[in-house]
């Protein structure tokens, strides 16, 4: 066995025990309370693996089955895609600075959603077309920026960040029109803007969740060419990467992603940044340790988020994109500090 | 040795995310099996006389509602809709209102609040509002995700919205029907027609009037599509926003120094004396603010649509036309 691999293994086995702890703390944490032992008993129950808890109301059930459950699936779910689409842009791009905004897929979708509904398209397919128009200009939005950075079969990853900012910067200004044609319909506007989970149902999750785990394991089969590129574009070339297909494929997983996420639940920045970032700092930067700690990681940070966002309020809830930035990023400060401070002592 | 640690690591997520979809083809109802119990209770205390149930209506959303049995819980999410439920003589079935505006009657106060939740305070908390069982949710226009997510949930939800007096009449005796009270709906309305006929009948000759809904820098008003407008119109006062395009526009002090209306109406709320708005630029010069002829209306009063907006209309008639008032 070589050395760290018991390290990474107990890492990878705390996150997975992380996961587990605050599914229940979210299931069981809201304005009615359910103890934690409860909720396990209910869902041990609903797996068919134990009776019925006696005692426990109906409305309990309703609260954690077609509530709570369905929300926090929908963050793991959301987490997952913006982490790992995170990863696939840091690797691509050999950036850490990269996030599932970077080729303009955030700004895409955001537009798609707002044209709709000041378009007074709000309701259309019951609010699904909302999602909808996010996915399609979030995927546009990506194509676009794709093929300005692409000369022929060559694409420069240089100018495809460049293209990706300035083309997010336009489409910021674009939306700052159309909201001021928004009227009353401002408020799902800034719900858009800001992010959230909140009233989606199982219907969010039904929908993007096939796409997420999709673009996952899409992910998971780049590992080695990620990997490889992360070495240099011609060394990797050399190896045996064809690296121009790998970019397309990076970048497509990469929207699919963000769009997918972003498509039901807004913008919410700062998952696709730092969890890929942090989880580097612990396993390494070897994708094949990295990606499945991002796995893990994704869905504990935004089901933790999100369940700050309904608590600490409560009953009003904080902006889901205000609370990852702010638990996270005095962290990711941390953990930047510890590291930087360690690398000076081995020098 | 790495790789299968990566596919353990994605399996065990993957397995996480099964057991979270598994959930979704079971429906429960929030209010099943509870009121079949409390029904009997109603029907052997016999308060409200025999009533129809069940009982289908389509509501101003447009959804078709039926309500099997005669509510027993009862939530409502607006002011007015409290109200109305008290005056029906209902209001010991309420088991849930919005927050601290449902302050009328007083009893309504001691009820639990399940509003101020979502992104902006302004949604009702579902999983309270689940966690009362209720079997009729009695609401107003707007919050469409909230309120398909509730129906979803097993919830009864009917959404009434009076846009003038007449449909206010005609709603009363909607939530009449839902709550098995029709004998009271068609007795309080009854009262309100004539209420609002003897205010009508006693307007001497009509007058020009604006509507104040609040000032913060700018002034907005009511257009002829709102409730308010159709009550200044009963008590005897033609506004001078008729040709508005909006329900709420804002409106420019030129044009109010140019009309030159015979009354300006305020609201407790927007404003606190004539000096406060004379003191606004522009606003001393305005006819009816150098005069004084400055009233102000308790918004509770005309803005819910409810029991007592006769008393609002009374109100404002009486302002209207008793000078030096």
């Amino acid at each position: 066995m070589r050395p760290g691999a018991r390290r990474y293994r107990t890492v990878l086995v705390v996150l997975a025990l992380s996961l587990v702890a605050s599914v229940l703390l979210a299931l069981a944490a809201g304005s009615v309370g359910i103890s934690p032992g409860s909720a396990l008993r209910l869902v041990t129950w609903k797996l068919g693996l134990a009776e019925r808890p006696r005692g426990v109301p109906a409305s309990t059930e309703v609260i954690l089955f077609q509530l709570r459950l369905p929300r926090v699936a929908l963050a793991m779910i959301v987490g997952l895609a913006l982490a790992v689409a995170g990863t696939l842009f840091q690797g691509l791009f050999r950036n850490p600075l990269a996030d599932p905004a970077i080729v303009g897929v955030s700004s895409g979708a955001a537009l798609g959603a707002i044209a709709v509904i000041v378009a007074g398209g709000g309701a259309l397919l019951g609010g699904l077309g909302v999602s909808l128009a996010a996915f399609v200009g979030g995927m546009l939005t990506a194509f676009f920026v794709y093929r300005i950075a692409r000369v022929g079969p060559a694409v420069n990853v240089a100018t495809l960040l460049l293209a990706g900012i300035a083309v997010a910067a336009v489409i910021s200004a674009v939306m700052s029109l159309v909201m001021s044609f928004a009227g009353e319909e401002i408020r799902s506007i800034y719900f858009w803007l800001l992010g959230g989970l909140s009233a989606r149902g199982w219907t969010a999750v039904e929908v993007v969740g096939p796409l997420i785990l999709l673009g996952t394991a899409g992910a998971v089969l780049l590992i080695r060419d990620l990997n490889l590129v992360s070495l240099g574009e011609e060394r990797a070339a050399q190896l045996g990467v064809d690296v121009d297909r790998f970019k397309w494929q990076a970048v497509a997983l990469g929207a699919l992603l963000a769009g997918a996420a972003v498509s039901v639940a807004g913008v919410i920045g700062f998952v696709g940044l730092m969890t890929p970032h942090v989880m580097r700092l612990i396993v390494g930067s070897d994708h094949r340790r990295l990606l499945p700690a991002v796995l893990l990681a994704g869905p504990t940070f935004l089901v933790l988020a999100d369940l700050v966002s309904r608590v600490a309020i409560a009953p009003q809830e904080l902006p889901l994109g205000a609370v990852t930035a702010l638990v996270g990023g005095p962290f990711f400060l941390y953990l930047l500090r510890r590291e930087r401070r360690r690398a000076t002592a081995r020098a | 040795m790495r790789t299968t640690r990566s596919a353990l690591g994605i399996l065990l997520c993957l397995l996480l995310l099964a057991a979270a979809c598994a959930e979704d083809d079971q429906t429960f109802s929030a209010s099943a099996g509870a009121p079949s119990s409390r029904a009997t209770g109603a029907a052997a205390s016999g308060a409200t006389g025999p009533a129809a149930f069940p009982v289908t209506l389509t509501d101003d959303d447009g959804v078709e509602v039926t309500i099997a049995e005669e509510p027993q819980r009862i939530v409502t999410f607006a002011p007015s809709m409290t109200e109305i439920v008290f005056a029906l003589g209902v209001g010991d079935r309420l088991v849930g209102v919005a927050g601290p505006f449902d302050d009328f009657p007083a009893e309504a106060k001691a009820i639990r609040q399940v509003g101020g939740a979502g992104e902006f305070g302004v949604d009702p908390n579902l999983e309270d509002v689940v966690a009362l069982e209720p079997d009729l949710f009695l609401t107003i226009a707007g919050g469409d995700p909230w309120k398909e997510q509730l129906r979803e949930l097993g919830v009864t939800v009917v959404t009434l919205n009076a846009t003038d007096f007449d449909d206010l009449l005609d709603d009363i005796g909607k939530v009449g029907l839902v709550t098995g009270s029709v004998g009271e709906a068609e007795a309080l309305v009854a009262e309100m027609a004539a209420q609002a006929g003897e205010v009508a009948a006693a307007v001497p000759e009509r007058t020009t009037c604006f509507f104040e809904v609040y000032f913060a820098k700018t002034l907005t008003t009511v257009g002829p599509n709102t409730f308010i407008y159709d009550l200044l119109e009963r008590a005897g006062c033609d506004p001078v926003t008729a040709d508005a395009t909006s329900d709420y526009p804002e409106w420019s002090v030129d044009d109010l120094l140019a009309d030159g209306p015979d009354v300006y109406l305020a609201t407790s709320e927007s404003a606190s004396s004539v000096e406060e708005i004379a003191d606004r630029p522009g606003f001393a010069g305005i006819e009816a603010v150098a005069s004084g002829n400055v009233v102000f209306v308790d918004s509770d009063l005309v803005t819910r649509p409810g029991p007592r907006v006769v008393e609002g209309l009374a109100q404002i008639s009486a302002a209207l036309f008793a000078p030096g008032d």
